[in-house]
């Protein structure tokens, strides 16, 4: 180790006693799972198999050891627990400034523990540690709760009246406008009473080699302006996430009425230059970000899981009513991605449309615990186990698809089939490769190579949530970049090959924790439908279903690349291997 | 896979970057490791256990190819910095280890996408396809070409280190060696009429563009505007295999399909605003580049000319010092100009005869420019 290498700083609370530890992790373990998802995920391998809302049960706030560097699009966080919505180990990155507030406050981790007899309020205010009453009426809408925590160089974490109501897909959102969205996070933080997080941090950063980051910094600048996607005249600069709408629909991957078709013949209502003309969004970025993907109009302008959700998925056309179903999500703290996708599946259950005015209804149902609010608020698989259609729950694992086809993207329908909070996107993000050409395009009707491409790629994303890094900048970037940065920064010498040993790590004992907690091969395939039903062909593009055999096969490549066995558990020795690394 | 390692061997051979099926081992691993090489050695097994890749190359270039990285090798050992402008902003720098060793190779490879082995082999890698590996290899050997012509001409004529001897003795030759190809099949004079035939011209376009050697491939982009839109390739497609590979971008805005174009896409709509063309080639012709970089570094804004056509700096892309800052108005003059150590443009109405043309005069002009330019010194 050298003299100067960075330790994460973590502060243990136990909400029942109100006591408080701090303590810096070992170099092993900060070497090894870096911060963010990584520590996440060392700290459920501590309890692999407790119930979610147990009070017992961790619930982790983790910045990375980039977070707050000068290393561009890297000031993210993670917040990490069970999800009660899919049983899994769940974790959720999210922007803000909260992480940098962390940062600059000293402590790189919060672990929470215990409940509170009351509602309560973490403060930490430089280092110090306190509680405050979290009086805060629990149907007050978060802009609200957000107007009372925040103030000048206060950044807050905090759950709204859906996590208090019991929604199983309620979020924990950060600064008012950033989500830590999936997997119902925000219902674990209100079971233990914890109402927010008030962070307030003033001290430095400074790399251990502040050359080397500026060197970093320049080369992955320089990549983000030769990056279409990033910086180009379309990309995310000019219009967020927006931006992907219309590539999606002309993909013909856009997912449209619960998925029983993938185009939608209405996009161009809720697409990005309908967002700029009606709307005329200003941009806005997490610090130390050049991309600022973020988006706000007369209301916060949804991003493209959600547009494509409240849009296609439930045939809506309405850019008006996609905006106000995203307000009430922010307000009340709940997944978009799963209320829309829930609410779609109600709607074929009982062959209706919940467009327009009766979408945002549904919603509000949601947010208020109202008409179909208990079932809605249960997520598509209870909801369509409940009403005897559990075939029609378009999800994996329990947690439901985001806005990508997987008929039209094979690489993305793996992915999804082995992420391991269920259907997520982001846990191997091959929409880089797939859709965005980066950094080469593959053939996205193909299974050949996909199974090492996704291994490869999962342990790519766990390094870049663990990091504090944005997915965004690795549409341009490379772990090659953000190697240097890494060192620089903290001290630890590593290349991009000793990062994808520690993001195979992380993404290992990720799953060993789910196979500890009874998850199998039959949890890592996708519903019936994308079997059997073809999507909408057009425009030169055929869209047909999974081939089964193809995806099984290249699940099976998967798990023996991964170490797996083909029941996709690790073997005796294997998960022996998995688990000294939590030991040291 | 068997079809990915075929294609780009077949691509390494027409490219001229190596001289014969044998010259080239592709490796692509899914869950098994397969290759055009026969068997798997060894060492390629405990290389790839070494590595998260999914693709490698290793490949003995042609002898130009081989001569410029030998001497690189000696010049720079352990580490070549290359400073045009896609490796400063892509490859960074390329290392250089002794041998094969698999140890040694993967430690370069780890930081690197690709490294030179024994002064003569080069080995790259990938994570997502061949293709990574292939566009690394073009870039490494276009990388090290540039540099070492560059360097020779600018040491001669007293802008950089003074040039060994066996270097200078080498260069008439190697020039000789190095000349463009001065003629190709024209392009069809008639401008295209509806997508279709767009479509058809730029495929045309594109090809005749990496036959004539005047881009490595997967570098370099081709435009068209259409009224209200701007056909364009998409974000590193590979020139001469456009089809399915080209966006329609409409110039009102109306659509983000453009987020996949190349990322040259905002300085293609500048130059058709500025001159009012409507065909614009793009290309890395090795000795534009070269001349490009003679003399002192270029400041950004500031404009020089070879021969009258005009140079200009900028970085890739639509950044703050980007090209599309400096070029639209040079070739506004000139309709072709050259981006300093990056590559050259040209744009013509009606067909994309003329802008062919163009490109092949310019490079020609460089090409002959530069042999001036060391016959000047060398006699």
């Amino acid at each position: 180790m050298r003299e100067q290498e960075r330790q994460l700083r973590a502060l243990f609370v136990d909400l029942r006693t109100r006591e408080t530890r701090r303590e810096e992790l070992s170099p092993f373990v900060t070497r090894v799972f870096l911060g963010g998802r990584g520590i996440g995920a060392w700290v459920m391998g501590s309890c692999p198999t407790v119930h979610p809302l147990d009070p017992d049960a961790p619930l982790v706030f983790s910045t990375g050891l980039l977070t707050g560097s000068r290393v561009p699009s890297s000031s993210r966080m993670v917040v990490s627990a069970f999800s009660p919505l899919t049983g899994t180990v769940c974790s959720a990155s999210v922007g803000g400034r909260l992480g940098l507030s962390m940062r600059r406050s000293g402590i790189d981790l919060i672990r929470v523990a215990g409940r509170a007899e009351g509602p309560v309020v973490l403060v930490i205010d430089d280092g110090r540690v306190g509680f405050e009453q979290g009086d805060i009426p629990a149907d007050e809408p978060l802009s609200g709760v957000f107007g009372r925590l925040e103030g000048a160089g206060w950044s807050a974490a905090a759950v709204g009246r859906a996590a208090f109501q019991g929604c199983r897909y309620a979020s924990v959102m950060v600064d008012g406008a950033f989500a830590s969205g999936r997997g119902g996070l925000g219902l674990v933080m209100a079971s233990k009473n914890l109402r927010a997080l008030r962070v307030r941090g003033t001290g430095t950063a400074k790399a251990v080699d502040p050359e080397g980051e500026e060197k970093a910094r320049t080369d992955i600048l320089r990549l983000f302006d030769a990056s279409p996607a990033i910086m180009g005249a379309s990309g995310l600069r000019h219009f967020g996430t927006s931006a992907l709408v219309d590539l999606m629909a002309s993909r013909r991957m856009m997912p449209t009425a619960n998925f029983r078709r993938t185009y939608f013949p209405g996009y161009r209502s809720f697409c990005a230059s309908a967002i700029r003309e009606q709307e005329a969004p200003k941009r806005y970025a997490c610090p130390g970000c050049p991309i600022a993907c973020k988006g706000k109009g007369r209301a916060g302008i949804p991003e493209f899981e959600t547009l494509s959700h409240f849009g296609a998925l439930n045939e809506n056309a309405d850019l008006g009513a996609i905006i106000e179903a995203n307000r009430i999500c922010n307000e009340a703290g709940f997944d978009t991605i799963t209320a829309a996708s829930t609410i779609a599946c109600l709607a074929e259950i009982r062959g209706v449309r919940y467009a327009g005015r009766e979408l945002v209804d549904k919603v509000r149902e949601i947010a208020s615990l109202t008409g179909d609010g208990p079932l809605l608020q249960l997520g598509s698989a209870e909801l369509a186990r409940r009403m005897g259609r559990p075939e029609l729950s378009m999800s994996v694992k329990a947690l439901e698809m985001p806005a990508y086809d997987p008929r039209g993207a094979y690489g993305m329908a793996l992915a999804y089939g082995t992420s391991t909070r269920g259907a997520c996107h982001l846990r191997a993000y091959p929409v880089s490769h797939e859709i965005l050409r980066k950094p080469v395009a593959t053939d996205r009707f193909s299974f050949s190579g996909k199974a090492r491409i996704i291994k490869i790629s999962e342990d790519l994303n766990a390094v870049i949530d663990s990091l504090g890094a944005c997915k965004f900048a690795f549409f341009g970037a490379s772990l090659e970049e953000y190697a240097k940065g890494f060192s620089s920064v903290t001290g630890i010498e590593a290349d991009t090959q000793d990062l994808l040993s520690f993001g195979n790590t992380i993404s290992s004992l990720e799953r060993h924790i789910n196979s500890l907690r009874g998850f199998r091969r039959e949890h890592d395939l996708l519903p019936e439908r994308f079997f059997t039903e073809p999507g909408s062909s057009g425009a030169g593009i055929e869209v047909p279903p999974i081939d089964r055999k193809a995806f099984e096969e290249a699940l099976d490549r998967y798990y023996r690349i991964r170490g797996c066995s083909p029941d996709g558990t690790f073997p005796q020795d294997k998960a022996r291997e998995i688990q000294s690394c939590m030991s040291r | 896979m068997h079809e990915q390692i075929a294609r780009y061997l077949g691509k390494l051979q027409r490219h001229g970057l190596i001289e014969g099926p044998g010259d080239a081992a592709l490796y692509g691993l899914d869950d098994e490791i397969l290759t055009n090489a026969g068997r798997v050695p060894g060492t390629m097994r405990e290389l790839f256990a070494l590595l998260n890749i999914n693709s490698l190359i290793i490949a003995r270039p042609g002898p130009l190819f081989r001569y410029v990285i030998g001497h690189l090798c000696l010049r720079e050992p352990g580490l070549i910095c290359p400073r045009d402008c896609e490796s400063l902003t892509f490859i960074h720098d390329i290392p250089v280890v002794e041998s094969l060793d698999p140890r040694r190779t993967a430690q370069a490879l780890n930081r690197r996408k690709g490294c030179i082995v024994g002064g003569e082999l080069v080995v790259t890698t990938g994570t997502v396809s061949l293709e990574q590996a292939f566009i690394s290899l073009s870039s490494i050997l276009f990388a090290t070409f540039v540099k070492f012509f560059a360097d020779a001409l600018n040491g001669l004529h007293g802008y950089g280190e003074p040039v060994p001897r066996g270097m200078l003795d080498a260069l008439p030759g190697l020039l000789a060696r190095a000349e463009p190809r001065s003629s190709a099949e024209p392009l069809p004079e008639r401008a295209p009429e509806g997508e279709d035939e767009i479509l058809r011209a730029m495929d045309q376009a594109g090809k005749a563009v990496v036959n004539a050697r005047l881009v490595d491939s997967f570098f370099g982009n081709i435009s068209y505007r259409d009224g209200g839109a701007v056909y364009i390739s998409q974000t590193g497609s590979s020139l001469d295999e456009l089809p399915g590979y080209i966006d329609r971008v409409p110039l009102d805005g109306s659509s983000t399909c453009g987020i996949t174009s190349s990322s040259e896409l905002t300085a293609h709509v500048k130059t058709y605003e500025l001159t009012g063309d409507n065909a614009i080639l793009h290309g890395h012709p090795r000795f534009s580049v070269i001349m490009s970089m003679f003399g002192h570094p270029l400041p950004f804004g500031d404009r020089r000319s070879i021969g009258g056509v005009p140079v200009v700096s900028g970085e890739v892309g639509a950044g703050a010092r980007g090209l599309v800052h400096t070029l639209p108005e040079a070739m506004r003059e000139f309709h072709g100009a050259i981006v300093s150590g990056h590559g050259a443009f040209a744009s013509c109405t009606g067909s994309f005869r003329e802008a062919f043309t163009r490109l092949m005069d310019m490079e020609t002009l460089c090409y002959r420019t530069c042999c001036a330019l060391v016959r000047e010194k060398l006699g």
